[in-house]
């Protein structure tokens, strides 16, 4: 898409239009999705009786998907964390969410937690072992944020919340974020951004 | 779900500056965060709960059903923490055992639960969407780019249930057809060839009937009865999720070209319809600082305050 003009010269963005808005529109999907997440829980806390405060642990990865996901396609700095960040604007301030503004705040330590491998590899890896252990950080580095905001310190399940919150973090916001970005580069529709481009020069 | 689409315009609380409310919520949510004693949380959301029901001119209907997720919620953390914290056993049977220590914490924690629930629902029902993100780009300077971008998304939010309904109707179209509808050509996944879109869902550049050579039409349900219902399960639920996540991608990128090709980026900029801070803004902000601030002071001073040593140390025994 070649300008037939020179753009300003003034300033060169650092993010493209497209960049910016497929994160909001991730956000938004997202946002969306993590909604029937919530649903999700409910309904499995219910079936889990007296350890369904467990739930959450159970399903947490989910929360971490859109953060590898916009990485992997934008493959910019601050991308992940910006990802999570705008889903969970989206969920306290459009859809509503019991936890309130403190939610952001959780987004952005889970965000940097998810982003922190592949900034490791400064966006060059985007093999299964990076996605697991995106998941697995962004999962246990909110933890500890998510025990004093919840109370969960002093209480006999801690270890057991830690453990299965990181397993879920791995398979579900790890794992799973890969194969939903590769099942998104197969449809063709992220051909114009960071990943495409990648993968036409190689 | 959309509290924001029937924002009130005429209530008081609709009449604050966006970036104002957002800030104080913030701030109540913020100090809450370290308040885990039962009872000043408890008055917080009493005094928040009026100060809602009389600025937010909400009818009280609408109140007691934004409280079921908050209720429910509170009351999942009360009895969790309730079983599983060590203490003074004030009721045991076989495992369970609940303590004094867990019935404190967790009653803090819920009326914490209800207190930001009320508040986000005042701000939810009193707040425009576009009006917010309006006075974020103007009073919190928070670039164009972003604003826009987040309104182009807000709108798309907008249409999502639409969305999700015509892409469940096509999945329930296809399902009728041999194979589940999918490209019949033993590719294993037919989403990624034969058509872009996902699914083909978009229904308006994918129209075609009946691929796999098939009249599309299900089943029979029950006798004669013409299923229209969608299927359900998890599988189906994926696949409308995934289309839904292309469909809005695709649609994002156009949407981006649109937003550059009409000069979004340029400076300087000029804000239609500017909301300005004026003094009742700084009233509220005032206010509602003061009364957070004097129901902490009242609750030290009578000695029922406690911060998060509460969770760790055992709660302070009436002596005697």
């Amino acid at each position: 898409m070649a300008a037939p003009h020179t753009p300003p010269a003034t300033r060169r963005p650092g993010w493209a239009m497209a960049d910016l808005v497929l994160m909001v529109v991730l956000g938004v999907v997202f946002g969306f999705a993590y909604w029937a997440l919530v649903q999700a829980w409910n309904g499995l806390s219910i079936l889990m009786g007296p350890a369904g405060d467990l739930a959450q642990h159970v399903l947490f990865g989910g929360w971490l998907l859109v953060a590898p996901i916009a990485v992997a396609i934008i493959r910019r700095p601050f991308a992940g964390i910006a990802a999570e960040v705008i889903a969970s604007v989206v969920e306290v301030v459009f859809l509503g969410s019991p936890v309130g503004p403190t939610l952001m705040i959780a987004a952005a330590i889970q965000g940097a937690g998810s982003e922190l491998p592949f900034a490791l590899t400064r966006y060059r890896r985007f093999g299964w072992a990076v996605f697991a252990v995106a998941g697995l950080l962004g999962a246990g580095l909110v933890f500890f944020y998510s025990a004093f905001r919840s109370g969960w310190y002093g209480q006999e399940i801690f270890a057991l919340r830690l453990a299965v919150q990181c397993l879920s973090g791995i398979v579900l916001g790890g794992l799973l974020a890969k194969v939903v970005v590769d099942a998104l580069a197969r449809t063709g529709v992220v051909d114009n951004f960071a990943i495409g481009r990648q993968r036409d020069r190689s | 779900m959309s509290g924001l689409a029937r924002a009130g315009t005429g209530s008081p609380l609709a009449r604050r500056n966006p970036t104002v409310k957002l800030a104080l919520l913030a701030v109540v949510s913020l100090v809450a965060m370290f308040l885990l004693d039962p009872v000043t949380p408890t008055v917080l959301y009493l005094v928040g709960l009026a100060a809602v029901a009389f600025s937010a001119g909400a009818a009280p209907r609408t109140l007691l059903v934004a409280h079921v997720p908050f209720l429910l919620f509170g009351l999942g953390v009360l009895v969790v923490n309730a079983l599983s914290r060590p203490g003074v056993a004030v009721w045991q049977a076989g495992p369970l055992r609940v303590t004094e220590e867990g019935l404190s914490v967790g009653a803090a924690l819920a009326a914490r639960t209800l207190l930001i629930g009320v508040l986000a629902v005042g701000f939810l029902l009193s707040t425009d969407g576009v009006a917010l993100m309006t006075s974020l780009h103007q009073n919190a300077r928070l670039g164009a780019r972003i604003t826009y971008a987040v309104l182009a998304g807000y709108r798309m939010l907008q249409e999502m249930p639409r969305e999700w309904s015509t892409i469940r109707h096509a999945h329930a179209v296809r399902a009728g057809l041999p194979g589940g509808g999918r490209a019949a050509d033993g590719q294993g996944d037919g989403d990624g060839e034969r058509d872009r879109d996902g699914a083909g869902v978009d229904g308006d550049d994918d129209g075609r009937p009946g691929r796999a050579g098939t009249p599309s039409v299900r089943p029979p349900g029950r006798a004669g009865t013409p299923a229209v219902h969608p299927p359900r399960g998890p599988r189906h639920l994926v696949g409308v999720v995934f289309t839904l996540l292309v469909v809005s991608v695709r649609k994002g990128e156009r949407m981006a070209q649109a937003l550059e090709s009409r000069g979004l980026g340029l400076q300087p900029r000029t804000t239609w319809r500017p909301l300005p801070v004026t003094g009742q803004d700084w009233a509220l902000a005032a206010g509602v600082v003061l009364v957070v601030a004097a129901v902490i002071a009242a609750s030290a001073a009578l000695g029922t305050l406690q911060g998060p040593g509460a969770l760790f140390e055992p709660a302070p025994r009436p002596a005697g």
